[in-house]
């Protein structure tokens, strides 16, 4: 596909930040020194109603910890009513059964839960809150009881690379439909804590390898990974929509306020969807242009890989570099 | 398959302004047979439609017969309803095999 906008007249999925406040100050958090004013709930609804105008099938409500906007459950059985697919991820430490039956209620079709260690104390220690892990599992556990689709997200780091496939075992354990395998982004307290946590090059790559081989002898679980820099691997024959990055083409960030950012971990702003058009911002971004048309530079020229990984996550290389066309510093090429 | 109905699990959608650039270049007498203009989403699969498959497509309301949805092709084409019915019979059954399609 040479522009995804050749077909795309809107993103598949905004992924939608509706508060940067939260209850937990996560070790990898890209948000948690952010600042943003809040919109009301009849703006938030505002918005809603360009996604149906403009066709967007899927929100997903992150964050900052969803759970903390009250409105959350209106918001989504607004969006639900008017037919978007809509889902959020959560720490988990706000979902108790009664939560759980409101998200139901609401019309959420999949609630993702974080959990990034099967041993309570190293999920308690990066997510820097004592009890975070029970609280989590419990989540996972009402979702089950009230008959909810349950996703679980692990961000890979030094902390569970070598123990991943405990967190198989532990999704398997709560009814899990999905496990998300997530790559480290180096971006907001994740680049502070960039030399503690996250992999070599080589580590990643040995990673990946393995935990490919682990997905194609599972069939109990469904298990995804979000890495574009996993298309250089010839063990990596999944079919995608697009090459590279899916941030700017077949997704879209939104802020609190309504700005629109390509992606969570890149801030950018490309424009506000309360008060510009949301085609022109589509269509004629310069920044979601570039991201959409990489070129490549440094060791990605000349590589062989470049036609299938683009240069990898385009939000690594541009919280490193500055620069989008930069390769992905996870990158083993 | 009476009154084909769509499979409430795929999502999908109508790229409208794909879809009026195809029709353009169908009235400048370009072949856009390999163009889509319907795009299905199904476990995180997309699939796309032509021109012609996305109009059967919007069609299938659970509501619509066979007959009725061949009439409206031939009208929106302006040929006879007997030269799209066997076509859209097989476009059909095509998608009930694949699941995309359930009777209404």
């Amino acid at each position: 596909m040479a522009d995804v906008t050749e077909i795309f007249s809107a993103p598949l999925t905004f992924n939608w930040t509706l508060s940067y406040r939260c209850n937990f100050v996560c070790e990898h958090c890209y948000s948690r020194d952010e600042e943003c004013p809040e919109l009301e709930t009849q703006d938030i609804k505002r918005i809603v109603d360009v996604l149906v105008e403009q066709q967007v099938p899927f929100i997903n409500f992150g964050g900052g910890e969803p759970l903390i906007r009250k409105d959350l459950y209106e918001v989504a059985e607004y969006a639900t009513k008017r037919g978007l697919n809509v889902s959020m991820n959560t720490n988990g430490w706000l979902l108790d059964d009664a939560a759980a039956q409101r998200l139901k209620d609401a019309g959420f079709k999949s609630v993702g839960i974080s959990i990034d260690s099967s041993e309570a104390s190293l999920h308690d220690a990066f997510r820097n809150m004592p009890g975070s892990y029970e609280k989590a599992v419990r989540g996972l556990d009402a979702l089950r009881k009230v008959g909810l689709k349950s996703t679980m997200s692990s961000v890979i780091s030094r902390i569970n690379y070598q123990a991943y496939r405990e967190l198989l075992d532990l999704a398997r354990k709560h009814g899990v439909d999905q496990l998300y395998l997530h790559n480290f982004k180096c971006s907001g307290r994740g680049l502070k804590n960039r030399e503690e946590l996250d992999l070599s090059p080589e580590e990643w790559q040995a990673f990946y390898i393995e935990a490919l081989t682990v997905k194609r002898q599972t069939d109990d679980l469904k298990i995804s990974f979000d890495d574009p820099v996993i298309a250089s691997l010839p063990e990596y024959q999944e079919k995608t929509m697009v090459k590279g990055s899916s941030c700017g083409k077949l997704s879209l960030h939104l802020r609190p306020n309504g700005d629109i950012t390509p992606c969570g971990f890149i801030p950018v702003v490309v424009g506000n969807i309360l008060t510009e058009d949301f085609e022109t911002i589509w269509f004629d971004s310069p920044v979601l242009k570039a991201m959409r048309a990489k070129e490549a530079t440094g060791k990605c020229s000349g590589c062989s890989a470049f036609d299938d990984c683009q240069g990898g996550c385009t939000a690594r290389a541009f919280a490193t570099t500055g620069d989008f066309n930069q390769p992905d510093p996870h990158c083993w090429k | 398959m009476n009154k084909p109905l769509r499979n409430p699990e795929i999502v999908w959608r109508v790229e409208k302004r794909r879809q009026a650039e195809v029709l353009k270049a169908l009235e400048a007498g370009q072949d856009v047979d390999d163009s889509g203009t319907v795009i299905l989403l199904q476990s995180g699969m997309m699939h796309q439609l032509n021109l012609v498959g996305g109009l059967i497509w919007q069609q299938c309301d659970g509501e619509q017969t066979l007959a009725a949805i061949a009439g409206g092709l031939a009208k929106e084409f302006s040929v006879e309803q007997t030269d799209v019915e066997s076509d859209v019979a097989e476009f059909v059954n095509d998608l009930t095999m694949r699941g995309w399609l359930i009777n209404g």
